[in-house]
């Protein structure tokens, strides 16, 4: 096991960079994932990191030890595929014993192995079993197996879960997620699922156009997003308009729409300027009558639009004095009947809302 | 990957694989096709004692009118034998794919043979039959039936539809195929009646495979030696004069050879350029989800499609069993007697025992050859994309626009004096039967590597299996039914090979070819009949054996 150091790692295709001079730092033991969009160059990143894309520029390396001019086969990675990519003319345990045969493990050695990485992905029993007799699940626990059977100093992973059923792709991200703890194997996933990267990761790095826009915890990139492609990106957002009517010191006044309120003005911040700000649905809540707002809190007038109810939330669709949309998410709740037409009052806390300059439209 | 010494360069290291092969093809075809290929140019541009360029050569040959008329017979054959083909082929295919013709599975089979078989034998089939003193001719004329000539034009384009509507058949069967059922409903939706829908929508959409494969057919035809040796009496072919020229039983000329082997190269490069440029380039892949039904016709018609579909696949192979039969007959000298004999096969084997080793023997060592090279190559092109794959890919398809007997005269002017003479042995003929295969080991082997995930092979080489060893270990192996089956179908190919080593050969690896087309001038007709019989026996066994292995599509591509 080793932490994974990548120092201004650059790749292009013909005119595409997918890479555009990457670092990172991935600690030994970590779970840490690339999210982001199709096309913004995950896979290339993690290829780069297996070899079977080479740099431009930059360099990789595995602890102390420098990784990317040696050729993919003497990396020591365990890699899963997204398409599993299990050999067909094998069994399973010939498939598990693979890597293992490459390294001239003594026989015996191999069948135990194999015999411990079945139990490991609980597969136990099933190693004389030909691929094709296996459902997609247990096809998926052999490509972990086999990677893992070598003890690689790092595990990559390319969308191993994208193409099972969205049950299974649930139950499989917490095995692999409880696995990668109990072996502490450095780890690298690659997913578009935000939810995923979420749900299972250490770290993640938000990616675009082969750029990393953000680096940092789960929370970090949810609530904190760095930029407005992020806070987009990671899940539903409203995003608002403003303009700093008036700054002073680290405060600013904001007008959105014909409410002004107060905000902690990001220091490149002046009057004049337009803003986006971006809150999550559920941070939002309605007033009740008469209920004020509490510290910290801003409320804007609205109408509602529309209500939705999908079982476990109420969403609904508002809409701003100035005609702008406001989307609203909260548990259910029989106690809120809200219905199409009513006025109502909005709060949100100010340490919910982002604060980006505005987005070229 | 340390920097190689004193240059600035790093080869990459998944790179190094396919650099390494496509290095070693380059090599082969660079000494054995390009080398000769560029003998028979200069050959042709150079003065007689080689010390100035000049078009003298030219100039003479196209002086005469005999020459002239070579390239003109070459081509008229060649378009009408085209025309014909496609002509035939066409409805066959329909046929095939649209209406439920009764065994069309046999039926198929059946239709993809004469790629396998001998057009030369076939050639050879219809002179016995219809010849001057043909089996048919004289019963006929016995009967006071007069009997026109099937010498010359009408014999050899008759052959060539015969033995070369695959190329057409084929193709056209798996683009109609192909075609989505739901655009040719959109046509009926918008009014159009079906006979409408079939010319407006599916024709139009097949006319891309079916116009490739009447170029592949052309370049055949072009390229062909045995056929217009067999029937073009005193009419000139182009391939054929530039084998006379070359071999000669009077003088020799190899510059006027030259000068004719680089027009038929220019010709028949051309039409390949043609057809991989603007044609095969423009096959539209709709990938059917839904197969079209099969098209419903009155009894009648329908009756009279299936003659005709089986009649055409039953009429081309009507002179391989001729043969066959002919050859337990009685033969004094030229002349045919109905008595069962086995007279000839008695005489084959204790006259030409040599030559039938000397065919299994090249034929196998250079279908051995071929999937060494090709087998590599065709996983590189597969693999990887560069400016230098594509070269790689132009040139190891550049033989299949080569004829036998050029790439032959290339190969004796390049190896006959110097560093590397190969001339009166057996390798020469090896590797010039290596060289017009290689086209087809390569082509059939990238076409299983794209079926395979490249995924595979990363997996593989992530557990820490280095390139070489996976592709040995796991490419091979996992593509070995489709590999099988392309060597076997190169082998039967080579065994009846005939316009590289009529020129090739010498004393002691004369081939069972040599022996028949020998006997064309001769007396031997039995022994020729029997060897006949017995190339076309070489043919069909393993193909029969090996029938489950092969696809028709991958006889299409030979
Ligand atoms: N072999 C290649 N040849 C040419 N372009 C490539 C190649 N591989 C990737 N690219 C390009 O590089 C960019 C990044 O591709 P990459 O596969 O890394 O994206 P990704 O983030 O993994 O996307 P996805 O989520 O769709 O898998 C894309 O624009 C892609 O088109
Ligand atoms: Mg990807």
């Amino acid at each position: 096991m080793s932490s994974i150091a990548i120092e201004g790692a650059r790749r292009s295709f013909a005119s595409v960079l997918a890479v555009r001079d990457v670092t990172l730092k991935i600690e030994d033991g970590e779970f840490f994932t690339l999210l982001g969009p199709s096309g913004c160059g995950k896979t290339t990143l993690l290829r780069l990191i297996a070899g079977f894309a080479e740099l431009e520029a930059g360099r990789i390396s595995f602890g102390d030890t420098r990784i990317d001019t040696l050729p993919p086969h003497r990396r020591n990675i365990g890699m899963v595929f997204q398409n599993y990519a299990i050999f067909p003319n094998l069994t399973v345990a010939g498939n598990i014993a693979y890597g293992l045969k490459a390294r001239n493990v003594p026989r015996a050695d191999v069948s135990r192995r194999v015999e411990e990485a079945l139990a490991l992905v609980r597969l136990t029993g099933l190693g004389e079993r030909w691929p094709h007799q296996l459902s997609g699940g247990q096809l998926q626990r052999v490509a972990i197996a086999r990677a893992l059977v070598i003890r690689p100093e790092v595990l990559l992973l390319d969308e191993p879960l994208s193409n099972l059923d969205a049950r299974l792709r649930v139950d499989m991200r917490g095995e692999i997620r409880q696995l990668q703890q109990r072996l502490g194997i450095t780890t690298v996933y690659v997913t578009h699922d935000q939810e995923e990267a979420l749900a299972v990761s250490q770290r993640i790095a938000v990616m675009e156009a082969g750029r990393i826009e953000q680096l940092g915890s789960p929370e970090d990139v949810y609530r904190r997003p760095a930029s407005l492609f992020v806070a987009r990106f990671m899940g539903t957002t409203n995003v608002l308009v403003g303009v700093v009517a008036a700054r002073q010191g680290a405060h600013m006044d904001v007008r959105i729409g014909t409410t002004t309120v107060s905000l902690q003005a990001p220091h490149d911040m002046r009057g004049g300027d337009r803003l986006n700000l971006c809150v999550r649905p559920e941070a939002l809540r309605i007033l009740g009558i008469g209920e004020g707002t509490k510290d910290g809190e801003i409320a804007l007038a609205a109408t509602i639009a529309s209500c939705e109810f999908i079982g476990p939330l109420i969403r609904l669709d508002l809409t701003l004095s100035d005609g702008s949309p406001l989307k609203l998410a909260m548990l259910d709740r029989p106690l809120h009947p809200a219905a199409a037409g009513d006025r109502v009052s909005v709060a949100f806390g100010v340490d919910r809302v982002s604060i980006f300059p505005q987005a070229a439209p | 990957m340390r920097p190689l010494p004193g240059l600035n360069l790093q080869v990459a290291p998944l790179a190094r694989l396919p650099v390494a092969i496509g290095a070693i093809a380059f090599l082969f075809l660079g000494v054995f096709l390009v080398y000769p290929l560029w003998c028979v140019l200069s050959a042709s541009v150079l003065t007689a004692d080689g010390s100035a360029l000049t078009l003298q050569n030219y100039a003479k040959v196209l002086s005469r009118t005999y020459y002239r008329a070579s390239i003109l017979n070459s081509l008229t054959i060649g378009a009408l034998a085209s025309l014909s083909t496609t002509l035939i082929a066409l409805p066959l295919a329909i046929g095939i794919a649209r209406l439920e013709i009764r065994g069309k599975l046999v039926l198929i089979g059946l239709a993809a043979l004469p790629l396998i078989l001998p057009s030369f034998v076939g050639a050879y089939a219809l002179l016995l039959l219809f010849g001057r003193s043909g089996v048919i001719t004289q019963a006929l004329n016995a009967w006071g039936i007069p009997f026109g000539s099937i010498y010359g034009t009408p014999g050899i384009v008759f052959v060539y539809t015969m033995t070369l509507y695959p190329y057409v058949l084929l193709p056209t069967v798996a683009a109609l195929k192909a075609v989505d059922r739901s655009v040719e409903e959109a046509a009926e939706s918008l009014g159009s009646t079906p006979a409408r829908t079939f010319r407006t929508v599916t024709l139009p959409l097949v006319a891309p495979s079916v116009l490739s494969g009447t170029l592949l057919v052309l370049i055949e035809t072009l390229e062909n030696f045995g056929v217009p040796a067999v029937l073009a009496e005193d009419k000139t072919i182009l391939a054929v004069e530039a084998y006379k020229l070359f071999i000669g039983e009077t003088a020799t000329n190899p510059a006027a050879a030259a000068v004719l082997g680089s027009l038929l190269i220019a010709l028949t490069a051309l039409i390949l350029l043609i057809q991989r440029r603007y044609i095969a380039g423009r096959r539209f892949a709709t990938g059917a989800r839904r197969v079209p039904p099969p098209i419903k016709l009155t009894a009648p018609w329908h009756i009279l499609a299936t003659l005709y579909c089986w009649g055409v696949v039953l009429l081309a192979l009507v002179p391989f069993f001729a043969i066959l039969t002919l050859s337990f007959l009685e033969f004094r000298g030229p002349v045919l007697h109905r008595a069962f004999s086995l007279g000839n096969y008695a005489e084959l084997f204790s006259t030409a025992r040599g030559p039938l080793a000397n065919t299994l023997i090249l034929a196998s060592l250079a279908a051995g050859l071929a999937g060494l090279i090709g087998i590599p190559v065709g996983w590189v092109l597969a693999r990887t994309r560069s400016s230098l794959t594509s070269v790689l890919d132009v040139v190891s398809t550049l033989p299949f626009a080569i004829a036998g007997t050029v790439l032959a005269i290339g190969l004796v002017i390049a190896f006959n004096s110097g560093g590397l003479v190969l001339t009166g042995g057996w390798l020469i003929i090896v590797i010039a039967y290596t060289v017009r295969k290689l086209p087809f080991t390569v082509r059939a082997s990238s076409a299983i590597v794209h079926q395979l995930d490249p995924a595979l092979e990363e997996a593989s080489v992530s557990l820490g299996v280095p390139p070489l060893v996976t592709f040995l270990r796991l490419t091979v192996p996992l593509m070995l039914g489709g590999i099988v089956s392309g060597l076997v179908l190169t082998w039967v190919t080579l065994a009846s090979e005939l316009s590289s080593t009529v020129v090739l050969y010498s004393g002691p690896w004369r081939t069972l070819t040599v022996v028949m087309f020998q006997a064309l001038e001769g007396t031997g007709a039995g022994v020729a009949v029997a060897a006949a019989s017995l190339l076309i026996g070489i043919a069909l066994i393993p193909v029969l054996i090996a029938y489950r292995l092969l696809r028709a599509n991958e006889l299409s591509m030979l």
